[in-house]
């Protein structure tokens, strides 16, 4: 049953996605501005650009993640339709899993929108491990729609509500941010030595988050 | 009607606070299996305190209780999966058809999605099925909520005002889910300032200020 759940959410959510274009409308456009006025800032200078490019991606990254797992929970809080998974009998764990997963899949498509964006403003190298480029961007947004998701739910139930959230994630995400965006600009100016480190970290990280989320999403749903 | 053996809820001297505000306080109450109980009283007087405590949305601050046998505090899945309570909050997600609605109920509560067709003709939504919610009035979610109810035949039916933003041919549907209830032995509890036909109901139960204040099945102490 569990599995059935989580699918139910993912699927779900991600024709609520499709349907109100909510990323598309108001996150993508976010980290897109926020990324060009950083270019603008910064000047032409392509060396500066391609150096700060990696820490501006997972900045643009984080912030849409913050967007995005707060106008998911919106959409719970709407019609009180959160209190309906409250009062469902379903596994509250696979709820939240089914919440992850869909915002890891929407996150990952802005991702690869941005990276676009991040590589034809900035110059930003792909660098001789694309694979490993790939698996740094997946575990990272891992991190965050994890985290993300469990703290959505949080800010939801919260009386500052939006406020919350950023208050929230930040510090608990920068490992995160930091093991990606130094596993980002090492892989990006081809330095694969010591990109294990900041990998292992990045997968220390999502499985506590994934942990926690897991264990504790019912508890904070309760009243 | 022959009296029922076992309680569906048993409440002792429950009280739930708000900000150290007593919504319901030190309230006693028995319901008994099978029964369908009309919970009077005036906005504010705890009704919805009442039933939300009852489908377990909310906990005690004191007191302790039992629903259809499974303890208020420590056995809530069990009583969420046996109960539904509806109330003017239709917890429908209006991105998604009524149709999918009620395919996801499904998959939360493990049953079989083939349920959702008929429940959906049951309440007259079957031609506006592949409509999404969003664009429904608030009498056709409600209807939605019942048909959700109806697939789900819960042994328990926490109703709260729910002739509320109903037109005629929709009460008919409320009062279609207490007959089926009373036929099926199932309890049903209806919050509610409007009478419900009283052919329908077996008692009454008053509320005041948070207080059962008219004939209750009283928990001896």
């Amino acid at each position: 049953m569990s599995m059935r759940v989580a699918q139910a959410i993912v699927a779900k959510d991600l024709r609520t996605e499709v349907r109100s274009r909510s990323a598309v409308s108001t996150v993508l456009p976010f980290a897109a501005t926020m990324l060009l006025a950083f270019g603008f800032a910064l000047g032409p200078d392509r060396l500066l650009l391609a150096e700060t490019a990696p820490a501006l991606l997972w900045l643009a990254a984080l912030f849409a993640s913050v967007e995005l797992c707060h106008r998911s929970y919106q959409h719970e809080a709407a019609n009180d339709a959160l209190e309906g998974l409250l009062l469902s009998p379903a596994d509250k764990g696979a709820v939240y899993l089914g919440k992850a997963a869909a915002a890891f899949v929407q996150l990952i498509v802005l991702l690869v929108v941005t990276t676009g964006i991040v590589i034809v403003l900035f110059g930003l190298p792909v660098g001789p491990a694309p694979a490993l480029l790939l698996l740094t961007g997946v575990l990272g947004i891992a991190g965050l729609s994890t985290l993300g998701s469990l703290l959505g739910l949080l800010a939801v139930r919260s009386r500052s509500r939006q406020a919350a959230l950023p208050v929230l994630v930040l510090p608990l995400v920068s490992p995160v941010i930091i093991a990606a965006t130094r596993a980002t600009a090492d892989l990006t100016h081809g330095i694969t030595a010591g990109i294990g480190g900041w990998l292992g970290l990045l997968v220390a990280f999502d499985a506590a988050y994934l942990a926690a989320g897991y264990i504790v999403f019912g508890h904070l749903l309760e009243d | 009607m022959t009296a029922p053996q076992r309680a569906a809820a048993r409440l002792s001297r429950v009280t739930r606070l708000f900000d150290g505000l007593a919504a319901v306080s030190q309230v006693s109450l028995e319901i008994a299996q099978g029964e369908t109980v009309w919970l009077r009283g005036w906005n504010g007087s705890g009704k919805t305190t009442l039933l939300r405590l009852i489908a377990t949305a909310i906990s005690p601050t004191f007191g302790d209780g039992s629903v259809l046998g499974f303890d208020l505090r420590a056995e809530r899945s069990a009583i969420r999966a046996r109960t539904d309570l509806l109330s003017h909050e239709t917890r429908l997600y209006g991105d998604l058809t009524a149709a999918e609605n009620l395919r996801f109920a499904c998959s939360l509560y493990d049953i079989d999605a083939r349920l959702a067709e008929p429940a959906l003709e049951r309440v007259g939504l079957e031609e506006v099925a592949a409509v999404r919610v969003g664009r429904y009035s608030q009498g056709m979610r409600q209807r939605l909520a019942l048909a959700r109810c109806l697939m789900r035949a819960p042994a328990l039916v926490l109703l709260d005002e729910p002739y509320a933003a109903l037109d005629a041919d929709a009460r008919v549907v409320v009062d279609e889910l207490l007959t089926t209830a009373r036929a099926g032995r199932r309890t049903a509890v209806v919050a509610s300032h409007e009478a419900p036909p009283a052919h329908l109901i077996d008692r009454e139960v008053m509320m005041d200020g948070g207080r059962v204040t008219a004939p209750a099945g009283v928990v001896p102490s």
